[in-house]
C-alpha cells in the first residue's frame, strides 16, 4: 500500500503551516519529514494521518487490492499506525489495558496474553506494569507504549513523529527495530529533528 | 461492530470512571447540597397544599438539570484535554464514540437519579400518584438530557471556553423537553390516570428520537471537524 | 451579489414610507381588535416571517459548509442567523405591544410568546458559540453542527411546546388572533408590506454576507499570512 500526498497544504486561518507538498511512500521504504522545530512537520503528519483536514490538496491510501484502488486515510481506520508526541494514552488505564481497549475499538480484539507481548517487544516488563496505570509510568516507558500502540494493528503505513523523545540508548535501538520490522510489512513516514534517526530514511521531504 | 466498540468505548469510560470517581463525586455532591438547600428552604410543609405538585416538580427537574450541567461535559472534555482524543479518532469508528458516551452519561445520570430522586421524594414528602407515569418520565427525561449533553460536549470540548459555555449551549436545546417533564411531573404527582400524562411523554419521546438522530447525522461532523 | 440597483433602491424607499403611510391612514382598523391594535399587522407578521426565513436559510447554509466546507457558505450562514435575531427581536417587541393593548400584559407566555423567546435564547446561543472560537474553519465546523440540531428542535418549539402551555392554559388568545378574513384594504397593505419586508431583507442580508466575508479578509491580511 503507497501513501500518496498531492499538493497538500494546510494553514490556519491566515496562517499557513506548509505546503504544496506532493510525495509519496512505497513498501519498504522510509519516508523522512524533516525540519526545524515549528516548520508544521506535526500538523504535516496530523494530517497524513487524517486528523486535520487539508486546507487544499489531498493525500490517499493506494492499492491494487482496494475496490477503487485508493481510500481516504479519514477511511483507512486501521491501516495506519501513529506515534507523536501529541498522542495521548489514557492515563487511568494500565499499558495492556490501553492495547487492548484500541485493538477492541478497531474491530480487532485482542487477548491480554497478546497485549503484554506487544509491550514486552519495546522493551517494557509486561508483569511488572500489570497493576500500575499508564498515568504512573516514566516519560520513557509511556513513549514505549506509545510504539506499541502504533503498530498494534499492524499498520499498511506507520507513522512517526519524533519518535525517539525521551528514550534512552535502548529505546531508540527499540524504534529502529520497529522501523526494520515495519520495512517487511509496509512504509514508514518518519519526521524528526534527530540525524541519526533520520539516516533511516531512504527519501525525504525537507520542510 | 459499532455496537462492540461502542460497548468498549464505554467501559473503557466506566473504569476510568470507577478509578477516578471525579464526574460522579462532582455530581453527587452537587445534587446532594442543591437537595439539601431545598429541602431546608422550602421542605416538606412550607408549601400551600395546591402549589406542592408543581412547586415540587420544577424543583426536582431544577436538581437534575443543574446536576446534568455539571457532570456531563466531562465525556469530550476529558478526551480533549488529556489529549486522548486523537487516538480515539484514528482507532474507533465515530457513532461508536458517541453511542459509548452518551451510554455512559446516561449511566451517570442513572446513578444521580437512583440517588437522587428517593431522598428528593422523601425530604419533600411529595406523593406520586402515578409511579408508572412518573418512571417513564424520570426515564426519557433522562436520555433527553443525556443525549443533548452528549451532543453539546463534543462541541465545547474543542472550544476554549469549554465549561462555560456547556451551559449556555445545552439550556435553550433542553427548555423544551424540561417544560415537558415538569409537566409530566405534576400530573404524575396528581393524576393517578396514566393517560392524564401521555402527551408529556410523547413530547419527551420525540425530543429524544429528534435529539437523539440529528446527533448521529452530525457527530462525525464535529468529532472529526 | 448586488440584489437591488439604484431603481430598486429608490422604489423599496418610497414603497415602505407609503405602506407607513398606508398601515395608519389608508387601511381601517380590522373589526373584533381593541381600537387600532389590528394595524401592528403590517409590521408584525413580516418581522416574524423574515426571522424564520432567516433562520430557515442559516440553516441552509450551514448544511452545504459542512458539505462542500467553503468558508464562504459560513459567513452567510452568520449573517442570516444574526439578521433573524434582530427579525425575531422585533417581532416579539410588536407582539408584546399587541399582547398589552389586546390583553393587557405585555407577557403573558402565550404559546407563541414561549416559542419566539426560545428560538431567541438558541441563535444567541449559536452566536455566542461563534464569538467563543478563534479558529475560522473550526468556529464554521461546530457552529454549523449546533445551528442544525437547534434547527431540528425548532419544530419543537414552534409546535409541540405551544400545545404543551395551550393544555396548561385552556384555549386563551390564539383563537382571537387567527387572521379573519382580511377586507381588501388591509390585504393590500399587508402583502405590499410582506413584499417590502422581503425585499428589505434581501438587501440587508447582501450587505451583511458581504461586510462579514470583508472583515474576514481583512483579518486574514492583518495577520500577514495568506488562506490556500
Amino acid at each position: 500500500m503507497r501513501l500518496v500526498a498531492e499538493k497538500l497544504c494546510r494553514s490556519f486561518g491566515p496562517r499557513k503551516i506548509f505546503g504544496p507538498l506532493s510525495f509519496a511512500t512505497s513498501p519498504g521504504r522510509v519516508l523522512g519529514i524533516a525540519g526545524a522545530n515549528g516548520s508544521g512537520k506535526t500538523t504535516l503528519v496530523r494530517t497524513l494521518v487524517g486528523l486535520i483536514r487539508p486546507s487544499s490538496g489531498s493525500v490517499w491510501l493506494e492499492d491494487e487490492s482496494l475496490p477503487a484502488g485508493r481510500i481516504t486515510v479519514r477511511d483507512a481506520n486501521g491501516s495506519i499506525g501513529w506515534c507523536a508526541p501529541d498522542l495521548a494514552l489514557y492515563a487511568e488505564l494500565t499499558p495492556a489495558e490501553n492495547l487492548e481497549f484500541f485493538a477492541r475499538v478497531a474491530g480487532r480484539p485482542i487477548p491480554r496474553e497478546e497485549a503484554e507481548r506487544r509491550i514486552a517487544e519495546v522493551g517494557l516488563d509486561p508483569k511488572r506494569l500489570r497493576t500500575i496505570r499508564t498515568r504512573f509510568l516514566s516519560t520513557g516507558q509511556r513513549q514505549r507504549v506509545k510504539l506499541a500502540y502504533a503498530v498494534l494493528g499492524s499498520p499498511a503505513v506507520l507513522f512517526l513523529d519524533e519518535p525517539g523523545s525521551n528514550l534512552d540508548e535502548a529505546g531508540h535501538r527499540a524504534v529502529e527495530e520497529i522501523v526494520a520490522a515495519q520495512r517487511a510489512r509496509g512504509s514508514v513516514v518518519l519526521a524528526t529533528n534527530d540525524p541519526v534517526e533520520l539516516a533511516l530514511a531512504d527519501e525525504r521531504v525537507d520542510l | 461492530m459499532i455496537l462492540r466498540a461502542a460497548a468498549a468505548v464505554f467501559v473503557k469510560d466506566l473504569r476510568t470512571e470507577w478509578r477516578t470517581r471525579v464526574a460522579l463525586n462532582a455530581l453527587l455532591l452537587f445534587a446532594f447540597s442543591v437537595l439539601i438547600l431545598v429541602g431546608y428552604a422550602v421542605g416538606p410543609t412550607r408549601l400551600a397544599l395546591e402549589d406542592r405538585p408543581i412547586v415540587n416538580s420544577v424543583l426536582l427537574w431544577i436538581v437534575l438539570f443543574f446536576s446534568a450541567m455539571t457532570g456531563l461535559s466531562r465525556a469530550f472534555v476529558n478526551e480533549e484535554e488529556t489529549g486522548t482524543a486523537s487516538a480515539l479518532r484514528l482507532s474507533a469508528p465515530p457513532a461508536a464514540v458517541f453511542l459509548g458516551k452518551l451510554l455512559g452519561n446516561l449511566a451517570l445520570l442513572g446513578v444521580v437519579m437512583a440517588l437522587v430522586v428517593p431522598l428528593f421524594l422523601a425530604l419533600m414528602s411529595f406523593g406520586i400518584a402515578a409511579p408508572g407515569l412518573f418512571l417513564a418520565i424520570l426515564a426519557f427525561g433522562a436520555i433527553g438530557l443525556a443525549s443533548a449533553s452528549t451532543f453539546i460536549a463534543a462541541i465545547v470540548a474543542k472550544t476554549a471556553a469549554k465549561g462555560a459555555l456547556f451551559a449556555v449551549l445545552a439550556t435553550p436545546l433542553l427548555l423544551p423537553p424540561l417544560v415537558a417533564a415538569v409537566t409530566g411531573t405534576r400530573i404524575a404527582a396528581t393524576e393517578p390516570e396514566l393517560a392524564a400524562g401521555l402527551d408529556a411523554v410523547r413530547l419527551l419521546f420525540a425530543f429524544d428520537g429528534i435529539m437523539i438522530t440529528a446527533s448521529f447525522l452530525l457527530f462525525d461532523a464535529v468529532w472529526r471537524e | 451579489m448586488k440584489v437591488l440597483g439604484s431603481v430598486g433602491k429608490v422604489v423599496l424607499g418610497v414603497g415602505m414610507a407609503v405602506i407607513l403611510w398606508a398601515a395608519f391612514l389608508y387601511a381601517h382598523p380590522a373589526e373584533s381588535f381593541i381600537g387600532e391594535s389590528s394595524r401592528i399587522v403590517f409590521f408584525h407578521v413580516p418581522t416574524a416571517w423574515i426571522s424564520a426565513l432567516a433562520f430557515l436559510l442559516a440553516a441552509w447554509h450551514s448544511a452545504l459548509y459542512l458539505k462542500t466546507r467553503k468558508i464562504e457558505r459560513d459567513d452567510a450562514a452568520a449573517s442570516a442567523a444574526r439578521l433573524g435575531v434582530l427579525f425575531c427581536v422585533l417581532a416579539t417587541v410588536t407582539g408584546s405591544l399587541f399582547a398589552k393593548v389586546m390583553w393587557n400584559s405585555y407577557w403573558n407566555w402565550d404559546p407563541r410568546q414561549t416559542s419566539i423567546v426560545l428560538l431567541l435564547l438558541v441563535y444567541g446561543a449559536y452566536l455566542g458559540l461563534r464569538q467563543a472560537i478563534e479558529e475560522p474553519e473550526r468556529r464554521a465546523t461546530l457552529s454549523a453542527a449546533y445551528a442544525l440540531v437547534a434547527f431540528a428542535t425548532v419544530p419543537f418549539l414552534m409546535f409541540a411546546v405551544p400545545r404543551m402551555y395551550a393544555s396548561l392554559h385552556p384555549d386563551t388568545v390564539i383563537n382571537a388572533r387567527g387572521k379573519v378574513e382580511m377586507s381588501p384594504d388591509i390585504k393590500l397593505v399587508f402583502f405590499t408590506s410582506m413584499i417590502a419586508f422581503t425585499a428589505l431583507f434581501a438587501w440587508m442580508y447582501a450587505l451583511d454576507v458581504k461586510a462579514t466575508r470583508l472583515v474576514r479578509r481583512l483579518e486574514e491580511r492583518a495577520d500577514g499570512g495568506h488562506t490556500a
